[in-house]
Order: C-alpha cells, then sequence, then structure tokens
C-alpha cells in the first residue's frame, strides 16, 4: 500500500505511551515537538490513546498541546497489546490519513510503530534525535546510528504516513497549560480485531533498585587506565562521595575487577547520567553506545583517547592518581 | 598461493583473536610478572580444540591445515607468548610426532588425551652438554626384558612443569653414531620421573620451562615410539614442524609489539604533533611492517609446502630464522618508539622485548638454522 | 524443533574509520562480525536445541563476505546457512529488509516453528527487521526478550518491557528478538570451525531465485533517503586540564564545581 502525498498538509499525530507515566515523558515531548512542526506545515496536532480509564491522560495531552485526542477506550485495552494496538493505528491511520506518525522509541513503542509500518507499507526511522521542516517544506529526520557516533538526516519523499520513533529526551515537553482546549474523539472497537495471539501470564514492574545504573544522574565508569584490581575499588568510594553507580568498560569485567552488572555499553547497560566521571577509558564503540550524558568528565594519560574527545573536560592524568585527588578534595569540600 | 587470506582463515584469525583479547589480555601482565600458568585458561583452550589443533577429529582435535595452525599460535601470542609458546610445543613437538609416527595402539593411547589437554605433551632433547650438539646427550635408554630403563637429566624443557607425556630423546645405543638414539614416551606417572625446578627466565615466564630428572625410570617397551634407532629422524622430522611454530610465535610477538608501536606513536604528542608525523618514527613504522608482511609470507610458504606433502625443511628454518629475526627487531623498535614509557612495565611493549629474544635460540638456534639452510641450499642438483 | 535466525554482519571497529574531509564512515575499510545481539539470539536457539533437538537453519542478507557469519554459526552447531546476496537487494531500509527475509525464510524453511533475530544491530540499531518480518509473516513477535522456554507447541518468553518483567506465552508459529542481557554466547570451538568449511552446507540466493518483487527490495524499494550523515562528536569539544592529578583536580572542582553541582542537585561546596 503506497500512500502518495496529496496537497494538503494532514495532521500530525502522536501516539499516546502513557504507560510509567510520571518517569515517562516522551508523549508529552512528542507533543511539544509535534506543535512545532505543525506550525511550520499549517497543521494540527493529535493524539492517541488507547487503553482502558484513560480520560486522565487524554486531558494531560491536550493540556500538553493536542488538539484532537482519537481515544478507544475498552476493558479488553487494559494491558498494552502490541498486535491490538498496531490493528488499531493502522485503522485510524487508514482512515484519517495523517501526514505524519510520532512514537516514543521505548520498547513497546518501537515494536508497535514497526508492525504499524509494516501494515501501512510505509518507512520508519528509528530512534530519531531531531525532527525539522527543512526550508522545502520536507519533514527531516535525524536518527543516530553506531552508538550515536554518526547521525543521519533522512526524509521521506513519498511515502505516507511519514512514521518516527523518537527517542525519550530529544525534546523537551511544554508546560501544562490547564487553559489549553482541543477535541475528544471517542471510537469504538473496529469489529474486525484479530484476538491477540500473544497471552500475557504475569507482568511484574520492575523494583527501582534493578535499574539503578540506566537510571542514575551521576556514573563513575572505570577501564584498565585504572591499573589494577585494587585501585580500581578505589572508584566505590567516589562513587559513595558523589551518590553515584558504578560502571565498567568490558576488559574490567572480564578481569575481574567489577561485576558484569556493571558493565556499560552495546552488550551492557544503557546510561544516561546528568554528568559521567570516566577513568582510564580509551572510548572503544562498544562502551560508549552505551553512553548518553550530559556532562562528561574524562581522566586519561592519553588527551588523544576518543573518550577524552567526547568529553567536556578532560583530565590528563594517571587515572587512579585523579580517583585518588578527586576523593580527598571531595572530603575536604563536604566535610567529611 | 592465494593472495588473499581464504574465508576460513580469516574466520580462525578472528576467533582466535577474540577469545585472546577476552581471555588472555586482562590476565597477560600478571601472568608473565607471577611467572603463573593459567589453568584456568587452559581449560577454557581445552574445550575449543587448541591442544588439538591439526589432530583428527576422531581423537578429538580440530583437524585444521597448517596455515590455520600457524594463525593460532600467532594469534594467541599477539597476547601472550608464553600461553602460545605452551600450545606450540605440545601440538607440534609433542602431539604431532605421537601421530606420525606411533603405531595405532600408541595413537589410540595417547592422542585422545593429548588432542583434548588432558595430558601436556613435552619433547625432551636439550641436556646441560648437549644443546645445539644433539648428538652430545647423554641420557641413556637400557633394554631390561620387557621395559626400558631410562636414566639422565633433561634441560629447559618448555611445558616441563605442566606436562602429562613427555617424549625423550635418549641413547640406547651409544656406539652407533647414526643410528643409536631413540624417542621414548614417558607419562608423569611413572616413577622415577621427577619435574626439577621451574626456571627463572626473562620472559614467557608463565611457561614453566623446567628441568626433568630420569632416575631409573622404568617404561614398558610399548612405550617406543617409531623403531629402534629412529631418534634422529623422528627429532629432526619433528623439529621441522616445530619451526613452524615457533616461527608463528615470533610473528605473533612482532605483530603485538607493533600495533602497540603505531597505537602509540599516533596518541603521542611532542613539539605539538604526535610523534607518528616524524618521518623517522614513520621510517621505523614502515620497515617494521615490511618485516612483518614478509615474514608471514615466508611463513604460510612453508605451511602451505608442508600441507602439499612437500619437503619444506629448508623453507621451515628460513621462517623461523626469519620470524625470530624479524621479531627481535620489531620489538627492539617498538620499544624504542614508546621512549621512556616502554621500558616500564606499565607498557605491555617491554614484555615484547623480553619475549622475542627467546625465539632466536630455542628449537634451534638462528645458527642452527642457517646451518640448515646452507645444508638444503647446498645439497640442491647443479 | 525448527528454528531460524537471521544473522547480521556488521563492521567490526572500535575506532570508527572516519573520512574527516567528507564525515562519512568508510565501511569497507572495517572488517565484519556478527553483530553482538545475534549471537545472543543464536545462543539462544542452540540452547533450544540441546534441550529439544531439531534444527537450525541461519539466513543472512548481505554482500559475498556475509558468508562468513554463516560459517561462524555453523561452527557453533548450526545446520544450514543461506546467503541472500545480490547487489539490487543493498540498500535496503528495516521493510525492505524484511520484505527480502520474509521470501528467505518461505523459500528455504517454510515449516520453521520459530524465528529468531537480535534484538538490535550495533550499526543501524533499529531493532525494527523483527517486527517488520513478524507482520510480513503475519505471526506475533515479541521484541527484547530474555529467556525462551519451550512448552508443548508453545513458547514461553520472559522479557523486559519498558520497566515491566512480562512472562509470555505464545503458540508456535512465532518470531522473537533477543535482547544481550542474558544468554552468554558459547565461544567458537576450532575443531567447528574446520567442519563448517569442510563439511557445512551454505546455499546463496539471489533476488531472481527469491521471486521477489524488485520494487519493493533494495534501495528502490525504500521509503527513506538519506539526505547526509555526519559525525557530531569528530571534533575535540570540552577543555583539557593538564599538570599534577591534584591540580587538575582543584581545576576542574572550581571551575565546574557549580555547574557539576547543578545538573547532581548537590552543592559541591568550597575550596578550602
Amino acid at each position: 500500500m503506497n500512500n502518495t502525498a496529496n496537497g494538503r498538509p494532514q495532521a500530525i499525530w502522536v501516539f499516546g505511551d502513557y504507560r510509567n507515566y510520571f518517569q515517562n515523558r516522551v508523549t508529552l515531548q512528542l507533543l511539544a515537538k509535534a506543535r512545532e512542526l505543525a506550525a511550520a506545515l499549517n497543521s494540527e496536532v493529535s493524539a492517541l490513546v488507547f487503553g482502558h480509564k484513560v480520560d486522565e491522560y487524554v486531558k494531560e495531552y491536550i493540556a500538553h498541546g493536542a488538539d484532537r485526542v482519537y481515544v478507544v477506550d475498552h476493558v479488553s485495552l487494559k494491558y498494552y497489546l502490541t498486535e491490538t494496538y498496531t490493528r488499531l493505528l493502522e485503522h485510524l491511520a487508514t482512515e484519517h490519513k495523517p501526514e505524519i506518525i510520532l512514537v516514543g522509541a521505548t520498547n513497546f513503542g518501537r515494536e508497535m510503530a514497526a508492525r504499524a509500518a509494516s501494515r501501512l507499507g510505509t518507512g520508519l526511522t528509528a530512534d530519531c534525535v531531531g525532527l525539522t521542516i527543512d526550508e522545502k517544506g520536507r519533514f527531516i529526520q535525524t536518527a543516530p546510528s553506531f552508538g550515536g557516533n554518526l547521525l543521519a538526516e533522512i526524509l521521506m519523499p513519498e511515502h505516507r504516513p511519514q512514521m518516527a520513533t523518537v527517542r525519550p529526551g530529544a525534546f523537551a515537553e511544554l508546560p501544562h497549560d490547564n487553559e489549553r482546549r482541543g477535541e475528544i474523539v471517542r471510537l469504538n472497537l473496529p469489529p474486525d480485531l484479530p484476538p491477540e495471539r500473544v497471552r500475557l501470564l504475569k507482568s511484574r514492574r520492575l523494583p527501582h533498585r534493578e535499574q539503578r545504573l540506566e537510571k542514575a544522574s551521576v556514573v563513575v565508569c572505570g577501564g584498565r587506565g585504572m591499573g589494577s584490581k585494587k585501585k580500581f575499588k578505589n572508584l566505590l568510594e567516589l562513587c559513595r562521595l558523589l551518590e553515584g553507580e558504578l560502571g565498567a568498560t568490558r576488559p574490567v569485567v572480564y578481569a575481574g575487577w567489577a561485576g558484569e552488572p556493571s558493565l556499560v555499553g552495546q552488550a551492557g547497560k544503557q546510561i544516561k547520567p546528568q554528568i559521567l566521571f570516566s577513568f582510564g577509558i580509551s572510548g572503544a564503540i562498544q562502551h560508549t553506545a552505551g553512553i548518553n550524558a550530559q556532562f562528561i568528565v574524562a581522566v586519561n594519560k592519553n588527551p588523544q583517547a576518543l573518550m577524552m574527545k567526547m568529553a567536556d573536560v578532560g583530565i590528563v592524568a594517571d587515572a587512579n592518581q585523579a580517583c585518588l585527588a578527586l576523593i580527598r578534595e571531595l572530603r575536604e569540600r563536604l566535610r567529611e | 598461493m592465494e593472495l588473499n587470506p581464504c574465508m576460513k582463515h580469516q574466520l580462525v584469525r578472528k576467533t582466535v583473536r577474540e577469545f585472546a583479547e577476552d581471555v588472555l589480555r586482562p590476565i597477560a601482565a600478571e601472568i608473565d610478572h607471577d611467572a603463573r600458568f593459567p589453568w584456568e585458561v587452559v581449560e577454557k583452550m581445552r574445550a575449543l580444540n587448541y591442544f588439538g589443533l591439526q589432530a583428527p577429529p576422531e581423537y578429538g582435535g580440530a583437524g585444521l591445515d597448517t596455515i590455520s595452525y600457524a594463525i593460532v599460535i600467532e594469534e594467541v601470542c599477539r597476547v601472550s607468548a608464553g600461553v602460545g609458546l605452551c600450545l606450540a610445543v605440545h601440538n607440534s613437538v609433542a602431539l604431532h610426532p605421537v601421530l606420525t609416527f606411533g603405531n595405532q595402539e600408541q595413537k589410540e593411547r595417547w592422542a585422545p588425551a593429548l588432542a583434548t589437554g588432558e595430558r601436556i605433551g613435552a619433547f625432551c632433547l636439550t641436556e646441560a652438554n648437549a644443546g645445539s650438539d644433539a648428538g652430545a646427550v647423554e641420557t641413556q635408554a637400557v633394554r631390561e626384558g620387557a621395559e626400558y630403563v631410562i636414566n639422565g637429566t633433561k634441560i629447559f624443557v618448555s611445558n616441563g612443569g605442566v606436562c602429562g607425556l613427555a617424549l625423550i630423546f635418549a641413547k640406547t645405543d651409544p656406539e652407533d653414531p647414526r643410528r643409536g638414539a631413540s624417542v621414548l614416551a614417558v607419562e608423569k606417572e611413572r616413577p622415577g620421573f621427577m619435574v626439577g625446578e621451574i626456571e627463572d627466565l626473562s620472559g614467557m615466564r608463565c611457561n614453566p620451562v623446567s628441568s626433568l630428572f630420569l632416575e631409573d625410570c622404568r617404561v614398558p617397551e610399548e612405550n617406543l615410539l617409531g623403531r629402534l634407532g629412529d631418534g634422529l629422524k623422528i627429532g629432526l622430522a619433528t623439529l621441522d614442524t616445530g619451526r613452524l611454530g615457533i616461527a608463528a610465535q615470533a610473528l605473533g610477538i612482532a605483530q603485538g609489539a607493533f600495533e602497540a608501536a603505531l597505537k602509540y606513536a599516533k596518541e603521542r604528542q611532542q613539539f605539538g604533533k604526535p610523534i607518528s608525523s616524524f618521518q623517522t618514527i614513520q621510517n621505523y613504522l614502515a620497515d617494521m611492517a615490511t618485516d612483518i608482511d614478509a615474514a608471514r609470507a615466508l611463513l604460510y610458504r612453508a605451511c602451505a609446502l608442508k600441507d602439499a606433502g612437500q619437503a619444506f625443511s629448508t623453507q621451515a628454518s628460513m621462517a623461523k630464522l626469519f620470524c625470530s629475526k624479524t621479531a627481535r627487531e620489531v620489538t627492539n623498535l617498538a620499544l624504542q618508539i614508546h621512549g621512556g614509557c616502554g621500558y616500564s612495565k606499565e607498557y605491555e611493549v617491554e614484555r615484547y622485548f623480553r619475549e622475542a629474544k627467546a625465539t632466536e635460540i630455542y628449537e634451534g638456534t638462528s645458527e642452527v638454522q642457517r646451518m640448515v639452510i646452507a645444508r638444503g641450499i647446498l645439497s640442491r642438483p647443479g | 524443533m525448527n528454528i531460524v535466525i537471521f544473522l547480521k554482519q556488521v563492521p567490526m571497529v572500535t575506532d570508527l574509520p572516519w573520512d574527516p574531509k567528507t564525515g562519512q564512515m568508510r565501511r569497507e575499510a572495517a572488517e565484519g562480525m556478527m553483530d553482538p545481539a545475534c549471537k545472543h539470539a543464536l545462543e539462544a536457539a542452540l540452547c533450544l536445541k540441546d534441550e529439544h533437538g531439531g534444527r537450525i537453519t541461519v539466513i543472512t542478507m548481505g554482500p559475498p563476505a556475509a558468508e562468513e557469519v554463516l560459517r561462524e554459526a555453523l561452527a557453533l552447531g548450526a545446520d544450514l546457512g543461506v546467503l541472500v546476496s545480490d547487489p539490487r537487494l543493498a540498500g535496503a531500509d528495516t521493510p525492505a529488509t524484511s520484505y527480502t527475509l520474509s521470501l528467505a525464510v518461505r523459500a528455504v524453511c517454510p515449516e520453521f516453528d520459530l524465528l529468531m533475530l537480535g534484538c538490535h544491530s550495533v550499526d543501524s540499531e533499529t531493532g525494527q527487521v523483527g517486527p517488520h518480518l513478524a507482520e510480513e509473516l503475519n505471526l506475533p513477535g515479541p521484541a527484547y526478550v530474555e529467556s525462551v522456554q519451550l512448552v508443548d507447541h508453545a513458547i514461553r518468553v520472559e522479557r523486559v518491557c519498558d520497566n515491566f518483567l512480562e512472562t509470555l506465552e505464545i503458540d508456535l508459529p512465532a518470531l522473537v528478538t533477543v535482547t544481550t542481557q542474558s544468554y552468554q554466547p558459547r565461544p567458537v570451538p576450532l575443531g567447528g570451525v574446520e567442519r563448517a568449511f569442510s563439511q557445512g552446507e551454505v546455499i546463496t540466493l539471489n533476488a531472481t531465485d527469491l521471486r521477489a518483487d524488485l520494487k519493493r527490495v533494495g534501495f528502490s524499494g525504500s521509503a527513506g533517503r538519506i539526505l547526509r550523515v555526519y559525525a557530531p562528536r569528530a571534533e575535540q569539544k570540552g577543555v583539557l586540564l593538564k599538570g599534577a592529578p591534584k591540580k587538575c583536580v582543584q581545576e576542574l572542582l572550581s571551575r565546574y564545581g557549580d555547574r557539576l553541582g547543578a545538573l547532581m542537585g548537590k552543592d559541591l561546596g568550597e575550596a578550602k
């Protein structure tokens, strides 16, 4: 099914991913970005909410930028169901023909958006970190690859709707605006929905502590440059002083200086701290692919190491000595 | 000869490199410093056929060709030459002679244990008075009924401290200069077999190189490898294959040192520039790269000749001679490029430097290699 | 049990070989390796085969050099390798790739029970091929699975989905994508490498063999067009502090202490 663009710009849709509402702000972020895109395209923003007893989210989305919300509220939709939601999205998109559909790149969103794109016969750009309308009125999606070491600007000349999943945190949400008004369109379940083939036996929210490293706002990572297992342990004291979590590179985990749960990188945990302190790490892609930090302080003997290039502040020094110096300095300042 | 490595050789290289980087690299400096034989790594290697690289699958081996064998040894030595030495010696001068010269019963008795690494092998030739002069060996094996009684001391036995099966080169007829020596296999459980002190060597220190004492050590006549008097023949053939392994070792050491030097030269800045931009350093790197490439070509050609069933003795000696010389020269330049840092144990290059030197000495010194090559050249017709 | 795994060969890079003038990645300068998530999917399949028996077919789409990942899979215990290779298939986006792979699996193993992929590859990192393929073949296809168990003619999987640990049950045939969080990939035995080349079976299929609709494959079958590609981190963006560690640390805290404190939500105190 190859849709071609007609002359008139259609709406920009945002999928309402409301699970984990307080931690997961991606829908609100997408609504803000959609408003911006809609302004450039002289179009409007619609949100989609599928679930059961979801009115609070409907109101939130209007307050955060939606002009319209399509709601399918049914007891059978109480839990997120990939194939069912895919069919609902396909059904609505086929009927209303949006120009653009944005989905937050959560685990659920990525899987569902991919299935929906297949059903709609259109393309899908993954995990975008930038979305703009260029001077020719084209929708440009910026997507990362190689752990963010490479960015590509992509456009979709013909296929409609243009679909993208967007990295949470890439955009900022608009403030909640109680004065905003929007249209609520309530829809029934389509009659031809096939039964869900995946049986959910158990679902349990992961306790906070099991995702410590992924959620930490301060991470202290150590690599082989720390020198030895004994010296590596000094990083634990630094973690304690900074109230941060410990991360490690693969060689260090293999050498037994740190455990597997501390592994940061492609084969390990993805971290997105406010601050990353990186000690004695060269910056191999397998490691840096797991890092999305606001501010990086790196310590390495080699000023040309990739990690030093990525850092906001690079300290050219022996990693262990710098770690010990930082511990001493912090202890004094924090009056220990 | 193929211009580019075939896909199998590429996959062998990647497989071993990944294993060596994951498992050996984190401990390479420590096991050298502490002279510790890494049993935990050996256990992993056993399960992956590292101890039976060319042995047939029916004995538990991998059945690889000789170039693949050379690649495995090179890639292990690129990270830890001491562990690579263990594999090279075990595969080429212990397991290989058993498979080549053993009868069916002997192969069934020893090959499975060797190919799976259940027993680590060693070849014992050198003695206090017999280094390059193999004919001066004094260890004797005397026939008594259905047994041989062996007396003597072997020194500088690689894998000596951990070997489960030792091939002993002994005099069985002191009067016969050509057929007076034989090879006897001795399991370590035999009474009268004792491992001496581990040598305190400059390099490859994680390999337990030791003396072996044989005091009235009795083995059944079924432990005679080949026929009585085959010692020289087995020894020479074994050393030909052994030289390929040592050449691969030297190549790996050179490659490891070269990569370290290249990385350092690109990162180290002096006078506002990376030192890799200076002509002197570039000349060094160019020479190193060229010699390594030439050494690799020589080695693989000798391996290909062996697999083709052609005479390869001269080429094996050329490969061992050139690869070991290259290792010494490349590691020297690599250390020089590192400057003061190169002299410190915090960097790995000084370890490569120490390891390289041994490759010009054991399994036939470079002087002996030249003898072999000269003999090969001079014996050609015309 | 008939399992089909889709493998991807990705560039083996610790440092991306960059062309600083064009900002382009020089892919041809890098050797290839099996994508790490694919290794985990393959390991999951091998564990199922160890326990329940069956047959593993591995499929990859790529240039002729991609055959190497098939041989590696054979060395680990897969039974048949399939290389889908044709210049007309190059430049495919995820839907075009999935369409092509769906034709391949229909051609070589139509009676499959379970399809497995890595959750995403380290180069393009879309994680989309699995779900697209599930739609192409009309299968349930949970992604980001951490364990797979066979229960009669169904599978029970555990997966982490956005902070929820879910246990799902799906009747076969089905598709799953596997994360790198569990299933430690077993190392490749050297005897396996030898067998993979001397006895292993690899068949090659091109677009004609697949009877592919050429409008749906490759670059011409792809919806997206790349305008430009660039490296955001090619330049040194930060500040370098040099000197004695103590001095550097003091400079770090005096110049950036307030900023660091604000980001952390913590007062880093005053210099003494």
